[in-house]
Formats: structure tokens, C-alpha cells, sequence
């Protein structure tokens, strides 16, 4: 097989995942305000803001490292979008594969934190160190998912995870061959995309939204079209595992916003828990839940 | 038992020299003392009397007298009643001892006491300004105090556009009740007066 | 006078007037972040007095503010809007203008409440401001007290309308007449009132110079100024300090 990275396919898979992020954002502000008996946004509402935010006038920049976190932020999910395969391109998966996409995914968190350290609000650092605490929690039983997962097909290749599953049909589907991972992969879905209840690295009422107390314009701007980012991978990475990828465009879209609007659904239902609690949770329960599916691969 | 309580309330405040009560209600009762005697009648009201709960102290303004008046007020949970202890102090150099050693909270009305009008407590732990931190002019809450020649003073008012009615009427507004037809519109008391 | 029988109403959305161009191109990048600014509004959820009640009915279900882009931020740097709703006190002025000098541009003030009109209810008190414009440059105000819902939306909804149209721009003013303002600040605060934001070098930054910028009020601030040094953050807890 022809293992070419089409260039055109590195330019289109991050617009392609910034635009299905965007719906993905405007989905959760919708589905919260359905829960909320409200109307909700108007449907370009996340460009809107996304626009608005660039097209600030005055700036305050804290350094040059306030900006490298932020570029950082965005980068890290742009390279990790060009690792996930989408019905038509593959970008730079096969050369890649889940070890370099886990990888990908920590450095975000990484280069926020570096802005954030420069900001030098004491509401950014506690809200930041809550985030790296959080992140610290929910990559093990990530990262026992995505491993049981790679295990489970017999190779760490995206796009040869999602071709096997297609070939086989819903039978070979990674949800219905291991449930208990699929499971476990829902707990870490919902603390990678930090919602309720794992919210407490953002808390706006009581820290100020945390790291983001400083960000304003162009900076907020990033953060925003980081979430869309992050949607989409999120929930483009579970449903390469566990749901077969997409045949095409249209089952495809289906199945990433049904993966994406679950935490989202538990979410606005939710007050936070803390800190503490958050690791003690995600230690615990996932963890176990995603051993003990590991445990019955190996048999 | 409510009423063994007040008979013997009344017997221990007669052992207080220069005493006048006076009892507003079952459960309100005034009290009048002189002002060195004050401190002594509420060590006694807190440690014999069970009324341990300071609820506030307030001060009143007799220019006339010129003479502040300090109202100490006690409550009993126990006998779920309030004693309201007055006393005069006079009003030039307007300096009285603080009870702060007999009830801790009275810091924090006597710092908002000298605030306001201007009294100084001895013995207070902090006399501090916490409210009005940026002013600098003389004690609000004294009756020579004008505040309107103040505010008048210091502040611009709004310039109104006279037409600013025609203009919310043509937006499809308008006011219900005219200003002039309210009850309580300044216009009228000053065509009273 | 109108009774309250007689006062319709309004149907229908407001016309955006056009604005007038030679070249059909010009100004359509400033048009189109125009629009996107006028349908997404980040507010300031620092409500200062007592019409900050009116605004938790404004967002929640039954007068629902997120319809119109309206979402509420809680910091100064992310916000767009800040709402002073209500009797706005000396102490609560001073804070309220540092967190417009936060602010980054474009902003918008919207005073809410007739105490920010002309005094209001505390006309006579010697502790609140009565004119809000003296101080900071104000957009909108929406008289009421305190206004509806319904009002403060009609209110958003203007100020939306102004946006659209080009007409929102206090903020350049605050930079071009900085002297004003800070004459008037200072005769409330004092001679040494001095922000951490130095007005002046950012309007030479930004190309917003203008006559009024600097003044006699300025040069007194330049007398005063002293730099402001990051006051150290300790934890005194005298329990933990006699174990």
C-alpha cells in the first residue's frame, strides 16, 4: 500500500476538524440549553465568537511565552488531528500511530501551562495545577484504554484498527469485542474534555475560570478554537477504537456527535467534584473497570 | 418562669445606682444610666443576667444638647428578651471607653460608631476607617452635616435633553404615571410647604 | 401624557441603516467584525448594585440571553461588556474603573439603573456617584429601577443595533479625552489616584491620541505617579503561626 502523505491532506484534515469542532461546540451549548429549557445560540454563534475574539483592538501579551502556550495549545491538537484518520485521508497516521497521537494529546495541557505560568495570576497557577493533576488522573486509565484497544486489533495503526473493524462488520466492532474498555474509555472521554463532574481545573465562579483568567482576545480566541480541536479528537479517537471509524462522510459525522454529545448530556447535569476526589475517582473506578477488560483480552 | 425572670431582672438592676427603667414591652425593656455607670451594668447584664449576646450599638445625634446618645443592645437567649441600655455622653470631646473586654463584637460597632459620627472609644483594638476608606470630610451621620450642599458641591448632575420624552414616544414608549401626578414627587411638598 | 393602555408594542426587528460607501468594498472587513462583534457579547458578570437582580432572569430560561449571543465571562480581560448596574459607590467606582482599564478594547459600558443616570434613589448620599459618564464613557444607559428584563434586553438589543451601524465607539473616547476623565476621577479620589494602566502610553500605542489626552489633569498624575510594585502575597493565619 502506498504510504505517501498527500500534503494536500495535512492542510484539509485540521480545517476539516476545526469546521466539525465548531458544530460540536455549538451542539454542546445547545444541548445545554435544552436541558435548561432555553433556546440556545444561533447556529454560526462559535464563529462569531471565534471572530470577535481575533478581531480585538487592544492587547495585553504578558511575554513571549504567554503566546508560545497558547500556539502550543492549538498546535498540539492540530498535530494530533493529522494522526486521526478521517473516510478519505489518512494523513500522517500510518506513520504515526497511538504512542505518537498519546503523546500529542499531553502537550496542550503542557503549553497552557507554560502561558498560564507567565500570566503570574495566583487564579492561574491553582487553576493550572489542578489541570495537571487532573491530566496526571485521567491518563492512566487512558492510557490502559487506548493500549487494550491496540492490543486487542494487534497493532498500534489507526488506520489498520479502523480497516478491520469495517471488514468485520459489528461484530468486530472494539465496543462489542471489549465493552468493559469501551466503558472505561467513556470515563476518560469525560475527564479529557474536562466536564462536569471534572470541571475543577476551570471553575469559573470560584477561581475565575482558572487558567484562563488572563487570556482575553487573540489569546481566548486560540483557547476557542482549542475546545473545537479537542472536541473533535476526543471524540474522533473513540470512535476510530470502539466504533469502527466511518465508511463514509455521513456515518462518520454521526458517530463522532453521538460519542461527543454523551459527556455532554451527563455533564450539565453535574456539579464538580474536587481536586482530590477527582484523582481518587478516576484512580479507582475506570482504572479498575479498564484492567479488569484488559484482564479478559489476555485470555 | 418567664415572669420570675423578669422580677428578678428588675431586682438587679436596682442595685445599679442612677438606674431609670423602663419596660416597652414583654420583651423590650429600657434602660437609662449614667454614662460612667454604663460598663458596670453590662458586665452585670452579661455575667448575672444571661444576656450574653451584644446585637448592635447605636449612636443618636442632640445637637441641641449637644450630647450623643450610645444605645447598647442586649439580647438573652435565655429570656428572649432585649435590654436597651442609653447613655449621654457629651459632644465635644465625644470620647467614651469601649466595652470591647466585656463583648468582643462591640469592636466592630464602635469602629463603624466613630466612622460615622465621629466618637472616639478608648480601649477599642482598631479604630481603623473600613467603610468609607476613601472619604476624607467630615463625620457623615452628624446632624450639621448638610448632604445635599455636599453632594452638590462635588457632583456634576446629568444634562438632559428636553425632548427625551418625545423621542421614547416615538420609539412606541411613553410613562404611565407623569411625574407631576405622582404621590411622591418633590414638586408637590415643595409647592406644599 | 401616554397611560399605560396607549403604549404599544413594538413588532418587528429594528432596521441597520446602511451605512454609506463609494466602493462597495471598502470597510467590508470592518463591517463583517462589526457584525460577528454586535452577535457575540461577552459581559462582565461584576454587577455593582442592586440591578444585578435583573440580570440572573435575563440569562436563565424564560428571558434567555444566550439566544442573542450574550454570554456571561468572569474576568475583565475576557469580557466585552461591563455592566454597572446600579448605585455605583465611591469605593465600587474606583474597582469599577480599574476593571475598565483591564479591559481589552473594543469595550462597552452599559449603565443600568437610574442611580447611574443622574443619582437615582441616592441623589442626596454623599457616598455614591450620581453622573456615571463624568467617569468612564458610557454607551447605553437603561433607566429603570431596576429595569426588567424585557428592558435590559431592549437595552442589549440597542446597543447591538449600535454596534452593527459603526456607533459604539466610547472607547476611542476614554483614549482621545483621557484628561476629562481623569479630572473628574481625580476630584473624587484625590490628587494621587493613579491606575496600573498607563492611559497615555497605550493611546500612543494604538494611534489614539487625541487633543484632550493630555491635560492639567494628567500632569498632575505625572507628579504623583509612583511605580506600582507587586505587593507580596503572604498567608498570616495566627493559629498556624503559635503551633
Amino acid at each position: 500500500m502506498e504510504s505517501q502523505v498527500n500534503l494536500v491532506d495535512l492542510v484539509l484534515m485540521p480545517l476539516i476538524a476545526f469546521i466539525v469542532g465548531m458544530l460540536m461546540v455549538l451542539l454542546m451549548r445547545k444541548i445545554a440549553a435544552r436541558l435548561q429549557r432555553r433556546i440556545g445560540p444561533p447556529f454560526f454563534q462559535p464563529l462569531y465568537d471565534i471572530v470577535k475574539l481575533h478581531g480585538k483592538q487592544t492587547q495585553i501579551s504578558h511575554g513571549l511565552i504567554h503566546e508560545i502556550g497558547i500556539v502550543m495549545a492549538i498546535g498540539g491538537y492540530v498535530a494530533a488531528v493529522t494522526l486521526l484518520p478521517v473516510p478519505g485521508m489518512n494523513g500522517i497516521a500510518e506513520k504515526g500511530g497511538l504512542i505518537a497521537l498519546a503523546y500529542m494529546l499531553m502537550i496542550p495541557s503542557l503549553g497552557l501551562a507554560l502561558g498560564v505560568g507567565q500570566c503570574a495570576n495566583p487564579n492561574g497557577s491553582i487553576g493550572i495545577s489542578r489541570a495537571l493533576t487532573a491530566m496526571l488522573a485521567y491518563d492512566i486509565p487512558f492510557i490502559i484504554v487506548v493500549f487494550g484497544v491496540a492490543f486487542m486489533f494487534g497493532s498500534t495503526n489507526l488506520v489498520q484498527i479502523i480497516a478491520e473493524q469495517q471488514a468485520g462488520g459489528i461484530a468486530t466492532w472494539g465496543i462489542v469485542q471489549s465493552p468493559l474498555l469501551a466503558i472505561a474509555g467513556l470515563f476518560g472521554l469525560q475527564a479529557m474534555l474536562g466536564k462536569q463532574p471534572f470541571e475543577i481545573y476551570i471553575a469559573p465562579a470560584e477561581i475565575a475560570t482558572g487558567p484562563m483568567v488572563e487570556m482575553g482576545g487573540k489569546f481566548l480566541g486560540g483557547l476557542f478554537v482549542m475546545q473545537c480541536f479537542q472536541l473533535y479528537a476526543a471524540s474522533v479517537l473513540y470512535t476510530s477504537l470502539f466504533l469502527g471509524g466511518g465508511e463514509n462522510w455521513i456515518t462518520f459525522l454521526l458517530k463522532t456527535l453521538f460519542v461527543v454529545e454523551i459527556p455532554m448530556v451527563i455533564a450539565f447535569l453535574f456539579p464538580r467534584y474536587r481536586t482530590e476526589d477527582v484523582v481518587r475517582l478516576v484512580w479507582k473506578w475506570p482504572t479498575l473497570i479498564a484492567l479488569l477488560g484488559l484482564a479478559f483480552l489476555m485470555h | 418562669m418567664n415572669k420570675e425572670l423578669m422580677t428578678w431582672l428588675d431586682s438587679l438592676l436596682q442595685e445599679v445606682e442612677g438606674i431609670e427603667v423602663r419596660r416597652k414591652s414583654s420583651r423590650r425593656l429600657r434602660v437609662d444610666v449614667d454614662a460612667d455607670a454604663l460598663p458596670a451594668l453590662l458586665e452585670l447584664l452579661r455575667g448575672r443576667a444571661s444576656y450574653v449576646h451584644l446585637s448592635a450599638i447605636s449612636c443618636v445625634d442632640w445637637p441641641d444638647a449637644g450630647e450623643f446618645e450610645l444605645v447598647y443592645h442586649v439580647w438573652s437567649y435565655e429570656m428572649q428578651s432585649l435590654v436597651s441600655a442609653h447613655t449621654r455622653i457629651p459632644r465635644d470631646p465625644g470620647v467614651y471607653i469601649s466595652v470591647y473586654d466585656i463583648y468582643t463584637p462591640a469592636a466592630f460597632f464602635e469602629r463603624d460608631i466613630h466612622e460615622m459620627f465621629g466618637v472616639f472609644f478608648e480601649g477599642s483594638p482598631d479604630m481603623s476607617k473600613f467603610i468609607l476608606t476613601e472619604w476624607d470630610g467630615p463625620p457623615p451621620m452628624r446632624k450639621e452635616f448638610d448632604s445635599e450642599a455636599w453632594v452638590n458641591e462635588h457632583f456634576d448632575w446629568q444634562d438632559y435633553r428636553p425632548e427625551w420624552l418625545q423621542e421614547l414616544e416615538a420609539e412606541g414608549g411613553g410613562v404611565a404615571v407623569p411625574p407631576d401626578e405622582q404621590r411622591f414627587s418633590r414638586r408637590n411638598i415643595d409647592d406644599e410647604a | 401624557m401616554s397611560s399605560i393602555d396607549n403604549i404599544p408594542v413594538k413588532q418587528g426587528r429594528t432596521k441597520v441603516r446602511q451605512r454609506k460607501r463609494t466602493n462597495p468594498l471598502a470597510g467590508v472587513f470592518d463591517e463583517f467584525m462589526d457584525f460577528c462583534q454586535a452577535r457575540s457579547l461577552f459581559m462582565l458578570h461584576y454587577c455593582t448594585g442592586c440591578g444585578a437582580i435583573e440580570l440572573p432572569p435575563a440569562m436563565t430560561s424564560r428571558f434567555d440571553m444566550e439566544r442573542l449571543g450574550i454570554q456571561p465571562m468572569v474576568t475583565p480581560r475576557q469580557a466585552d461588556i461591563l455592566l454597572v448596574t446600579g448605585y455605583v459607590a465611591v469605593k465600587t467606582l474606583k474597582r469599577v474603573i480599574l476593571t475598565y482599564e483591564q479591559m481589552p478594547s473594543p469595550k462597552y459600558v452599559i449603565g443600568i439603573c437610574s442611580c447611574t443616570v443622574n443619582g437615582g434613589m441616592y441623589w442626596q448620599s454623599y457616598a455614591t456617584a450620581k453622573k456615571l459618564n463624568d467617569y468612564l464613557p458610557v454607551d447605553m444607559y437603561i433607566a429603570g429601577c431596576m429595569p426588567r428584563p424585557e428592558a435590559v434586553i431592549a437595552g442589549l438589543r440597542d446597543l447591538r443595533r449600535n454596534i452593527e451601524r459603526g456607533e459604539a465607539n466610547s472607547w476611542e473616547d476614554y483614549f482621545r479625552n483621557y484628561d476629562y476623565y481623569l479630572g473628574h476621577q481625580q476630584r473624587l479620589f484625590g490628587e494621587n489616584w493613579q491606575t496600573p494602566t498607563n492611559i497615555i502610553s497605550e493611546a500612543e500605542h494604538y494611534g489614539l491620541l487625541g487633543e484632550g489626552t493630555r491635560g492639567e489633569h494628567t500632569a498632575l498624575l505625572d507628579k504623583h505617579q509612583e511605580p506600582l510594585e507587586a505587593q507580596e502575597m503572604k498567608l498570616e493565619i495566627p493559629e498556624l503561626k503559635r503551633r
